[in-house]
């Protein structure tokens, strides 16, 4: 699952800054999907909380992103 | 191997195995819109998968719930996110 991080970490470097945002986007979706597997691997249910705070804590930062510094940067 | 186990290792791996398509759709993709086609894709299916695969090994208990809860969470939030960067790449189009 740590794969899918390859082509995040590759589209964030190369391609352009949009694009990047992209890539950004996905890669916090499979690392909150990496903290999933890993609490129920692990058999620790406290652990999800990071997982389950994640998916929000990026959706701020992504529209940070997206609405203030796109107009300028991208 | 038990029914139980062979559907939890079913789910998981279709779940992955979505995941990673979804990523490296990304990356073959050429467009900015069809890299956020692939995005989105990997916020709907493969969070409710693992979610159902976390519910048949946990049953509605917390972990299971919370699992669900990140999917929707996931589900109902991503495409917003898409909706802004959609609106940022137009806007830098001109």
């Amino acid at each position: 699952m740590l794969l899918g991080l390859t082509p995040c970490g590759w589209l964030a470097v190369r391609a352009s800054r949009v694009d990047a945002l992209v890539a950004l986007q996905t890669g916090g979706t499979v690392t909150t999907l990496v903290l999933v597997l890993l609490a129920e691997g692990f058999h620790r249910a406290s652990y999800m909380g990071l997982a389950l705070a994640l998916p929000f804590l990026s959706f701020v930062g992504v529209l940070l992103i997206a609405r203030f510094l796109g107009r300028h940067l991208l | 191997m038990k029914a139980h186990d062979l559907v939890i290792d079913v789910l998981v791996a279709l779940g992955v195995g979505t995941e990673l398509l979804c990523c490296i759709g990304l990356v073959v993709m050429r467009d900015i819109y069809d890299r956020l086609h692939y995005a989105l894709a990997a916020t709907t299916i493969p969070p409710f998968l693992l979610a159902a695969a976390v519910i048949v090994e946990e049953d509605w208990t917390q972990p299971g719930i919370n699992a669900l809860v990140v999917a929707v969470a996931l589900f109902l939030l991503n495409p917003i996110l898409a909706h802004a960067t959609a609106r940022a790449a137009r806007s830098r189009r001109g």
